[in-house]
């Protein structure tokens, strides 16, 4: 399923650390393959991938999001 | 002549067995021979034999110390050579005895210091490392005083008892390690199926701690300590490096642990959907024994992840320090048991779980606080292999063993913990007293296949007992009053409602979908003002006469209506006499005696109020 989802980058302490994608309505991502670009936290940013059902994570902290193309709106 | 030959044949076994018993004697280790020279023998003949035996052996005889003089014990450096050569010299007849001096000792604790380099990552150190011997307190790792979480389950009693010897635990993670202090922890064979090969080392970080809070090599002197630590670890990797898994490699890990003896499976992950796929091979390990505990996540939403909402399956949310829900805890639905998961939250590093493991950038060891139900589940996977090592073989006992033994959490509406807070020593000793009994009805029957999995029985969200009573209570009531009352339809929901409500639907969760609603419906008149936010505390305004008041009032002109609103009116009436002496809590009363009194009076108000309300019906009619 692919979809296209705005909201702020944050590191979460989930193992040695995991990247999540917040929307505005409090909704977590899980992001995987994450552009170097992204890997900041507090940028805002539009993601567009695919939810994975097929993929278990150790983070647990929503839908896994294969990040596949993003837009950074602010910094 | 059977009966001879039978018996010449036990004599021979007999011959055997003796010929071949090493006695104790042989098992002791000595450097010193001891002398006993008889009493009757004076100072000065015993001191001639003394010096004698000094020129002929070229030894220094000594008393054994300074008590020994009056009893003519004397020491002399020597072998069993010499002992025997003793033995058969004259000294023999001069002695009571002559017998090797043996050294006992308290088994020494095995100590292991890391090579430098150990920590690379090089495949698990295989199973031949010596056994770690138990020892009585606390283990000997100096950082054990950091791990409150291991205090908080009542570890150090439940070691007493046993340290896993004999159980595997096969941990379905990123891998795992040889971390220095994973060194003397055993390892049984495991596989990569990320890469599809045997060398399941880890790449992340996170396997390796779970396993450690799992079986962290013990009494080691070195770093913390783990809860099963002379079990062993069979790692399974099926999370890449950056901490994600396909299903279908978790599926087939499950099945390789099944097919590979191990007795424990823990799965610190979850997400996705349902697997058709996992829920077999999860069956495939239940049936041949095995014990599946799954982390509940950290989304802090009603309802466990999969795996944890599996049948079969033991969820665990996460604790902090404090002993309460960690704010990133799932809870909810699948929520079996609770156990420490720590909190980091504002850079809390001592809230955290403190265990040996790498740091992926480097692949260095370090000692590292993590929190998530990721931390939590393996707590419970290591208590399980403590249960199983002590004979429980049954899945579903052990399951029940942990849950029985749990810490109960009194107010618990929302199921945060589950049967309560994982309890090691206490399940341990359930264990061994070998009293289990399967007294969660619900869950039998949810077992058993009579309702949907996509349903979760909390069989115990309610007190049956107290509720039983409600009803019947307020049946009693109604029959005090049985001359003016018609048993209608009407009045018995009306009893039901104000005693009960349809109490069994507070049980039932289903996944995902917001749990209020049911709650609503299976709470009783009092119970509605914490019915929303799952409190099982009284509010004083529903739970007293003011709802029958109120209904009293507003259904007093319908025919029908107005027997529902007499009925509810003695069913508050029950379930406030019941609380009042049950469970008084009401809020901003507290629970004292206060509570107790007001809701004892409010009861006798409802019951006067119904008796008021048909003895004025029957006037009227």
């Amino acid at each position: 399923m692919s979809i296209q989802v705005k909201g702020t980058i944050d590191r979460q302490g989930f193992g040695p650390g995991t990247w999540a994608l917040v929307t505005e309505s409090g909704e977590t991502y899980e992001l995987h393959t994450v552009p170097d670009e992204l890997k900041h936290a507090g940028l805002t940013v539009k993601v567009s991938g695919q939810v994975k059902k097929d993929v278990m994570t150790f983070a647990m902290i929503g839908p896994v999001l294969e990040v596949q193309g993003f837009e950074i709106l602010n910094s | 002549m059977k009966k001879l030959l039978i018996f010449a044949l036990f004599l021979l076994g007999l011959g055997w067995a003796i010929s071949n018993f090493s006695g104790l004697a042989t098992r002791g280790t000595y450097d010193s021979i001891v002398l006993d020279f008889k009493e009757s023998l004076g100072k000065a003949q015993i001191e001639q034999e003394i010096q004698a035996i000094a020129r002929q052996y070229q030894v220094t005889p000594h008393l054994n110390s300074a008590f020994s003089g009056s009893d003519n014990v004397y020491l002399i450096k020597g072998n069993g050579v010499l002992l025997n050569t003793l033995r058969h010299s004259h000294l023999a007849r001069a002695t009571e005895f002559i017998e090797p001096a043996y050294i006992y000792s308290i088994p020494e604790i095995i100590s292991a210091t890391p090579e430098p380099g150990s920590q690379g990552l090089t495949a698990p150190a295989s199973a031949e490392s010596p056994a770690i011997r138990p020892q009585i307190g606390a283990p000997n790792d100096p950082d054990y005083h950091k791990q409150w979480n291991f205090r908080a389950i009542n570890i150090e009693a439940a070691w007493s008892e046993t340290h896993g010897q004999g159980i595997t635990i096969a941990v379905i993670d990123t891998g795992i390690s040889p971390v220095p202090d994973l060194q003397q922890t055993q390892f049984v064979k495991g596989y990569d199926f990320v890469n599809d090969r045997e060398d399941a080392t880890d790449d992340n970080g996170h396997g390796t701690h779970v396993a450690g809070t799992i079986a962290q090599s013990t009494n080691n002197h070195l770093g913390v300590t783990g809860i099963a630590y002379e079990a062993k670890l069979m790692p399974l990797k099926v999370l890449s490096a950056e901490g994600g898994g396909t299903t279908a490699d978790i599926a087939e890990a499950i099945k390789f642990a099944a097919d590979n003896g191990a007795d424990v499976i823990n799965m610190s992950l979850g997400g996705g959907g349902e697997s058709q796929l996992i829920k077999e091979a999860i069956d495939h390990a239940h049936r041949k024994g095995i014990v599946l505990v799954a982390a509940a996540g950290n989304a802090n939403q009603n309802s466990a992840s999969y795996p944890a909402r599996y049948p079969r399956v033991i969820g665990v949310s996460a604790l902090d320090a404090m002993g309460n829900k960690a704010p990133y805890s799932s809870f909810g639905a699948g929520v079996d048991i609770s156990a420490p998961g720590g909190s980091t939250a504002d850079g809390n590093v001592a809230g955290g779980i403190l265990q040996n493991t790498l740091d992926p950038q480097t692949g260095h060891s370090l000692f590292a606080a993590f929190q998530g139900t990721s931390m939590a589940a393996p707590h419970v996977a290591g208590v399980a292999a403590l249960v199983k090592a002590t004979g429980v073989s049954n899945p579903d006992e052990v399951a029940e063993v942990m849950k029985q033994a749990a810490l109960k959490v009194k107010d618990d509406g929302l199921n945060h913990f589950g049967s309560g807070k994982l309890d090691a020593a206490a399940a341990v000793k359930l264990a061994t007293q070998g009293k289990i009994t399967f007294r969660d009805f619900f869950r039998w029957l949810r077992d058993n296949g009579y309702l949907n999995p996509r349903f979760w029985i909390d069989g115990g969200a309610v007190a049956l007992l107290p509720k039983l009573a409600m009803v019947l209570g307020s049946y009693l009531l109604a029959f005090l009053l049985r001359n003016y009352l018609p048993f209608t339809a009407p009045l018995a929901w009306g009893l039901v409602t104000g005693s009960s409500g349809l109490f069994f639907l507070r049980c039932i969760s289903l996944f995902d979908a917001p749990q209020w609603p049911l709650r609503l419906l299976g709470s009783s008149i009092p119970e509605l003002g914490g019915a929303i936010q799952g409190s099982s505390v009284l509010n004083p305004i529903f739970a007293s006469v003011l709802v029958p008041v109120g209904l009293l009032a507003l259904f007093w002109g319908h025919p029908r209506a107005k027997w529902f609103a007499i009925g509810s009116t003695l069913g508050v009436a029950a379930c406030l006499l019941i609380s009042a002496l049950v469970s008084p809590t009401l809020v901003w009363l507290g629970e004292g005696m206060v509570a107790r009194l007001f809701l004892l009076v409010n009861a006798l108000l409802c019951f006067g109020l119904a008796r008021l309300a048909v003895s004025d019906e029957r006037r009227t009619a």
